[in-house]
């Protein structure tokens, strides 16, 4: 009897939800994996990948930057600048506003939020990302942009910027989300980071925040006032978090997810096969390492002098390193190609700037032990491994836990290593952990990878100023590689600047202060029903309000 | 006897706080002392290396230990127990978002291992030494061993990628406010069940082992056969005086079990993307969270001694004789 009752009801229950379920499925919508939560929907402290992309999507920037693979450079297209106009020498920029740009209260962009933006932004109690950036603007000495010196506001929608006449003035100078000023000058300037809006932005974007499921997923909804809306483009936009690769995996081939970054060359080759997949790689943002102490840390630590390292402080060392290390195999073998050998910070999509003259350390023993030899490092005891003034070539190699791809390049180091007489200890740290021996010196030797920042930027990891170049973890210092990070600084043709990043180049590349070992690619996986994607070095997740549904 | 009860439960619940304070105090110097900074995150070629002193600043980290701890110790007796560096907001307005997937999973799945336990052994000892007792047995140990990661991922080829019947991850769908009531808790109920049993089936052949030994055990004490002799039926038997007697070892677990799980369930978490404790633990110690890590600990050491607790009174209340013993 009482079977009798529950079973046609849950059976109608089951049916009933089925169908609405397959209603919601329909919507236009696309789901975009990412591996952990944003902290925040505010531009100001947007600090990580994601919250980038998402905040890209929200606010609406001065202009609209895209990569031009061809100059590989950027080009600038209008936002919300309508028209623009530098003067001849370059150091002031008028802009012109469109008119019909709105907050998605309702109130319009005016000239105001823009001066507002890069006030609020170079301010010390804000402790914005960009906080400091503003070296080509008129600033105060605590980092803080003079608003009276810089800003000509004409009218609402007209406004002049002027800059520091002896600077290189770029187009990324301008490349800030513009914030509403009538809602962040209601909160005191040092409360903002705790602020409600970081969670609720009033945005002006082509997107705009529908929900946010802590820890789940956030969605944006197309934001029919904004200027940049179209009819066609994809509706909802969701975010999911998604902290397991594997279910990652399985979710991308079921279709629960439509686009995914980070996926591992192995993976690519499988999911390649999959009809419904596309596999597209980024190339040339990021390389990997590994870096050799050239100081000894703990006396510079000790005293801010430089002493050589006992292993690495030799140059010749450092090449025969490089020569003896096979960076084809780890490339063929476990990137399977989806990379490139890597032999000077700057990559072959910096179409002008590149050297491809460049040779590289092609994997050579014989000439890593000549090289070695010539060093002073010899094995006069017959145990396999060279010694110089009674110390044994042995070292310990640091790699961040849970990451394959250096794993396996730090056992094929290591093995490379050892036929030329180097002892290897590999030994993998948690990234906080290994991060704190790297940056406080303590560390001999590591792999880590280096994210290539747009527009290049040589002096935080190579300009020898230890105390305040943060990024030289390995204590570079070459003073020729100096005066052409310096003269890079300064106002220069487009000839010499291209002949001073080939010199560069030349320096760093015979230096060897790191072994280069390849460019990454980061492969992209995307559901083919989704049209119309660009997927260049600027970065995998843009301009989402230009793709499109297969119908 | 009320008053003495009274002041044993009063006793238990200074110590505990005792406990809490000590678990506070270590959480506080380990995470301290070991390398890291929550301001790591702030190097980078596009930031100004200033941007991290201020921020160290902000966050007190420049004053020495002794000082924050003093601070922090002081805010936590007015329930303060800072702002989170990663989300931005009060680190228990954080923790009490990711609080009701680890309540859900905890309440259901200890439901679930006892359940699941306890009918099995009871269908395994009425079938004592036969093959599907031999079978369940041996079954059991391999539920136990299988790694929670490996569960999961199984059960999401059978259950999500093959049948296509559950989906993969998530506590509830994005289009989960759009839809009805009844589609509302399908919704919750089909995103659940992979992580429920991914949770209770190892548990549950934990318990089924402790139920079915000690159902065994007891059955065979003169007491039972003098109860039968006396011409009393098995349902009375075994619900008034085997039942009881089983209970106690199998609800000393439960409470370790109970207080486990509500201190998250990192490997389920992860595989099914489930907004949990655990996750939020292990992503504040990467992120060198420091106040969301002690938050993290302090809620997670209440519910251990909380479930401990809940469990004790049970005891208590099925076997009244022995209420001092377990309450001291």
């Amino acid at each position: 009897m009482r079977l009798k009752f529950y079973f046609p009801a849950i059976l109608s229950l089951l049916i009933l939800t089925s169908c609405e379920k397959e209603e919601f499925r329909n919507t236009s919508r696309v789901v975009i994996a990412i591996q952990s939560e944003p902290e925040t929907l505010n531009p100001i402290y947007a600090f990580g990948i994601n919250e980038g992309v998402i905040t890209d999507h929200l606010f609406l920037y001065l202009l609209d930057l895209k990569w031009n693979a061809t100059k590989g450079d950027v080009e600038a297209f209008p936002m919300l600048a309508d028209k623009w106009q530098w003067n001849p020498d370059s150091t002031s920029i008028e802009i012109y506003l469109r008119k019909d740009a709105k907050w998605i209260d309702g109130k319009p962009i005016s000239a105001y939020d823009v001066v507002y933006s890069f006030d609020i932004y170079s301010d010390k109690a804000v402790q914005s990302r960009f906080y400091g950036t503003f070296k080509n603007f008129y600033h105060f000495e605590n980092g803080e942009v003079n608003i009276q010196k810089t800003f000509s506001v004409k009218d609402s929608f007209h406004l002049i910027i002027n800059f520091m006449p002896d600077k290189i003035i770029s187009l990324y100078d301008l490349a800030f989300p513009i914030v509403p000023k009538h809602v962040y000058e209601k909160i005191k300037r040092n409360e903002i980071q705790t602020a409600e809006i970081n969670f609720n932005p009033v945005s002006s974007g082509v997107y705009k925040l529908k929900k946010w499921e802590r820890n789940q997923y956030i969605i944006l909804e197309a934001n029919k006032d904004c200027f940049l809306y179209d009819e066609d483009m994809i509706k909802e936009i969701i975010f999911k978090v998604v902290p397991d690769y594997n279910s990652l995996l399985t979710q991308i081939k079921k279709g629960e997810i439509d686009f995914a970054e980070d996926i591992r060359p192995s993976d690519a080759r499988q999911l390649g096969n999959y009809k419904n997949l596309k596999i597209v790689p980024v190339r040339g943002r990021q390389y990997d390492y590994v870096g050799w102490s050239n100081i000894d840390g703990k006396y510079f630590n000790e005293t801010k002098k430089i002493k050589p390292h006992r292993l690495f402080g030799n140059k010749k060392v450092r090449q025969a390193l490089s020569y003896a290390i096979n960076r084809k195999e780890i490339l063929d073998q476990y990137l399977l190609n989806y990379g490139s050998l890597c032999n000077s910070p700057i990559s072959e999509i910096f179409v002008n700037e590149f050297d491809s003259s460049l040779a590289g350390f092609e994997f050579n023993p014989e000439k890593a032990k000549q090289l070695l030899e010539e060093a002073g490092w010899t094995d006069r005891n017959k145990n396999g491994v060279l010694e110089k003034n009674n110390f044994e070539f042995s070292f310990t190699l640091n790699i961040p836990s849970g990451n394959p791809l250096r794993e396996f390049a730090a056992t094929v180091i290591k093995n490379n290593l050892k036929q030329v007489g180097i002892e290897t200890n590999v030994e993998k740290l948690e990234f906080g952990v290994l991060m704190d021996g790297v940056l406080n010196r303590k560390l001999d030797a590591w792999i880590l990878a280096w994210f290539i920042p747009l527009p290049i930027d040589l002096k935080p990891y190579w300009y020898s100023d230890l105390t305040n170049t943060q990024m030289n973890f390995v204590g570079y210092q070459n003073r020729v590689a100096d005066d052409i990070i310096l003269n890079l600084e300064k106002k220069n043709s487009y000839n010499t600047y291209i002949e001073l990043m080939k010199r560069f180049q030349r320096v760093i590349s015979d230096d060897q202060p790191v072994t280069f070992l390849y460019w990454v690619d980061n492969i992209i996986c995307y559901n083919s029903r989704i049209k119309n994607i660009t997927i260049d070095p600027f970065g995998p997740v843009q301009r989402i309000w230009e793709w499109r549904l297969k119908n | 006897m009320t008053i003495e009860k009274l002041y044993l439960v009063l006793k238990r619940f200074l110590a505990s706080l005792f406990i809490l304070f000590l678990i506070v105090t270590l959480v506080f110097v380990l995470i301290r002392i070991s390398p890291g900074e929550p301001t790591q995150k702030y190097l980078s070629p596009k930031l100004s290396p200033e941007l991290a002193k201020e921020v160290q600043k902000s966050y007190n980290l420049d004053e020495p230990i002794i000082v924050q701890y003093f601070g922090f110790i002081r805010n936590m007796f007015t329930g303060n127990f800072g702002i989170s560096y990663e989300y931005r907001m009060p680190v228990l307005k954080v923790i009490s978002q990711h609080l009701p997937v680890t309540l859900t999973l905890a309440f259901f799945s200890i439901i679930i291992q006892l359940l699941l336990g306890y009918f099995f052994a009871l269908f395994s000892v009425k079938r004592k030494n036969t093959l599907t007792d031999k079978f369940l047995r041996r079954a059991s140990v391999v539920m136990y061993v299988t790694p929670g990661s490996v569960l999961g991922l199984i059960l999401i080829f059978i259950f999500s990628v093959h049948f296509d019947l559950f989906p993969s991850g998530g506590f509830h769908s994005y289009f989960y406010d759009e839809l009805s009531f009844p589609g509302q808790i399908k919704d919750i109920a089909a995103h659940l069940i992979l992580p429920l049993l991914t949770l209770s089936l190892p548990g549950a052949a934990l318990f089924f082992n402790y139920f079915r030994d000690g159902i065994e055990e007891v059955l065979q004490k003169d007491f039972v056969l003098y109860l039968k002799a006396n011409g009393f039926s098995n349902k009375v038997i075994f619900r008034k005086h085997v039942l009881p007697n089983v209970l106690k070892p199998v609800l000393s677990v439960a409470g370790i079990e109970l207080g486990f799980l509500l201190s998250g369930t990192l490997v389920t978490e992860v595989i099914f993307s489930l907004p949990g404790m655990g996750r939020l633990m292990i992503s504040s110690i990467l992120s060198r969270d420091f106040p969301l890590v002690i938050a993290c600990a302090f809620v997670s050491a209440m519910f251990i001694i909380l479930a401990n607790f809940i469990f004790d009174i049970i005891k208590v209340k099925i076997d009244r004789r022995i209420w001092r013993e377990i309450l001291r």
